[in-house]
């Protein structure tokens, strides 16, 4: 106990210090004094526009998005007993991309607001249900339909950008294919922000029925599992919260799935206690990576989806390796 | 020895003026002449030998422009394209309009090229302008190549005589402005945005960044450099995107309220006789911005 106590203040700790890094480190190098000075005067300067309007917005919706991943990836892969599952893995990030491009290029979100969280939900909700229903039945088939979904969705947002009215939308393609947290107001996160909320509910209520499903689905049932709320509930939340996510920030990869496997040696492998610890981690993950993005000194911004595949494919391999090790 | 047959000699004969007749057609186009007189189907490449052309030759000496073409002149000369066939530089389409010139632009691809010299008709390669010396120049040359060098130096000495009136005009308040679209780019030294915002009695912010021509810059850059006021290309197109989502962030309407301009983007990244109005226009519009350092 006073040892997850110990990994928890750790993670914490590393928490505050990224938001911190976020906060402080931009294109523009401002004097941290002349930062937090301003943070206690509100009034219109440079470092208090920049500050509040730039670079928070930007960490909070990395911090929130992070977790989101995480704790999504944790959940999948308690309710599949899956190592590999992981909204991006599943297509669900690709689904909510295509949504969300539907809607903001071809001017429903100009019409009415909220169409982009909602169509990146339907989105997400539509590839993860397909990947759920075709993939059943075992780690390969789920992985194989994972690929499908997400090939055909990754398709359909080509298709949809390059039908799309604007000249633009071609350029920014790669944002919606690696994901960017860059130059987002403060009105796209609050919109995102409630549905984001009730996926994180969805996903945390599945928490008991998570642990119980280890010993196998026949014997959850017995034991008074529901297993076809538990897979409502994860499959809603995962849907509601990657969904309203990704509509703001384009599909992020590997940080669904890193962030469970890393936090599982410290917390021990019962799903239910592996949820929170993930999602704090796949913030902190995802806050790093964007404060390394803007960190490395290139002529254009690198994109977030780069530095977590730079960082998520190693440790992919690694899986892998220790996937063959141990399976007979 | 057996004697070759009659129908053996006939062959041989066809075969020789098959050939002749091959080596003459494959040598007819390898120097295309331009045809005497004016040419009567012109095929633009090029959005901006399309706008040229529409103001300098009559509708009907048109063989098609480019479809790039309809929304800058629907801005430009409403109604100017009507009729005007469309093309996507494609070889099938330079087949169908049997054109006897070419304006194409120095991108047009190598194979475009060749396709070109097939149907016999002399490509020109018109320059994209990067100065109000390069429009001059650039609208001569159409004028020549399509015959029509009196309305050439017409429409350049209806600019000059914009020009001079405005550099008679020149206001003593220097601005700095910078065009930014999002993080884009935005256009430095030696491009005609640049020369349209000095004319216009403004300095370019973008000249004091380190590179040269075109170079892009994020949101927090923007705020630390402070210019003036931001121009805007606007959209001749109009449809939403990410770009613009950005180009409309809150801290952007916020901390430049009053000092956002648009201008229209195909009189700065074409060259045109109109592109002096362009400086007109954006003199005016800069006379509005409010006087003095920004508010914060």
């Amino acid at each position: 106990m006073v040892r997850r106590r110990g990994w928890l203040a750790l993670g914490l700790a590393l928490l505050l210090a990224a938001t911190l890094l976020s906060l402080a480190i931009g294109r523009v190098w401002l004097d941290p004094r002349v930062l937090l000075a301003s943070a206690f005067a509100p009034e219109p300067s440079l470092a208090w526009l920049i500050l509040s309007e730039v670079r928070a917005p930007r960490t909070v919706l990395a911090l929130v998005s992070g977790a989101t991943l995480g704790l999504a990836g944790a959940a999948l892969q308690g309710l599949l007993r899956n190592p590999l599952a992981e909204p991006g893995l599943l297509g669900v990030s690709a689904g909510a991309s295509l949504g969300a491009v539907l809607a903001i290029y071809f001017g429903f979100s100009t019409a009415f607001a909220l169409a982009t969280p909602v169509c990146g939900i339907a989105g997400a909700f539509v590839a993860a249900a397909i990947t759920l229903t075709v993939g059943r039945g075992g780690t390969l088939t789920m992985i194989l339909a994972g690929a499908a979904v997400s090939g055909v969705m990754g398709a359909g947002l080509s298709l949809a950008l390059n039908l799309a009215p604007s000249p633009y939308a071609a350029y920014e393609i790669t944002t919606w294919l690696l994901g960017s947290v860059a130059d987002r107001d403060w009105q796209a996160i609050l919109l995102a922000a409630p549905f984001i909320a009730v996926g994180w509910l969805c996903l945390l209520l599945t928490a008991r029925d998570l642990d119980v499903l280890t010993l196998g689905e026949a014997q959850a049932e017995s034991l008074g599992a529901d297993l076809a709320r538990t897979r409502l509930l994860a499959l809603a939340g995962t849907a509601m919260a990657v969904g309203a996510a990704t509509a703001v920030t384009g599909a992020i990869g590997f940080i669904g799935l890193l962030a469970p496997h890393l936090v599982r040696p410290f917390v021990g492998h019962q799903p239910s206690r592996v949820l929170l610890p993930a999602a704090l981690f796949g913030a902190i993950l995802l806050v790093l990576c964007d404060v390394a993005s803007r960190f490395i000194p290139t002529a254009l911004e690198l994109k977030l989806g780069v530095l977590t595949s730079l960082a998520g494919t190693p440790f992919f391999f690694w899986l892998v390796l220790r996937l063959r090790r141990t399976s007979p | 020895m057996k004697r070759p047959g009659v129908p053996a000699i006939v062959a041989a004969i066809s075969a020789g003026l098959l050939v002749f007749a091959w080596s003459g057609l494959a040598q007819a186009p390898r120097a295309p002449q331009p045809p005497p007189g004016k040419p009567q189907r012109i095929f633009s490449a090029n959005l901006c030998s399309d706008l040229l052309l529409l103001m300098l030759v009559p509708k009907e000496r048109i063989a098609s422009i480019t479809h790039l073409a309809r929304e800058p002149v629907a801005v430009l000369m409403p109604g100017a394209d009507e009729g005007v066939r469309i093309n996507h530089g494609t070889a099938e389409e330079l087949i169908r309009d049997r054109p006897d010139l070419i304006l194409a632009s120095a991108w047009s691809t190598p194979v475009m090229r060749r396709l070109a010299a097939k149907v016999g008709a002399p490509v020109a390669e018109i320059d994209s302008a990067n100065s109000f010396a390069d429009i001059r120049r650039i609208t001569r040359q159409v004028g020549a190549l399509v015959g029509e060098p009196a309305r050439a130096d017409a429409l350049v000495a209806h600019m000059d005589r914009t020009l001079a009136e405005l550099e008679r005009t020149r206001p003593s308040r220097s601005i700095e402005v910078v065009a930014w679209s999002s993080g884009t780019a935005a256009p430095g030294a030696g491009t005609l945005t640049d020369e349209i915002m000095r004319r216009a009695g403004a300095s370019n912010l973008a000249t004091r960044l380190p590179a040269a021509g075109y170079s892009s810059f994020g949101l927090e850059e923007l705020l630390a450099a402070r210019p003036a006021a931001i121009l805007r290309g606007e959209d001749r197109f109009g449809r939403p995107s990410l770009r613009d989502a950005a180009s409309e962030h809150p801290v952007i309407r916020e901390a430049f309220r009053g000092r956002r301009l648009t201008y229209p983007e195909s009189l700065y990244t074409c060259g045109l006789p109109q592109s002096a109005d362009a400086v007109r226009d954006l003199r005016a519009a800069l006379a509005k911005v409010p006087p003095g350092d920004l508010p914060w």
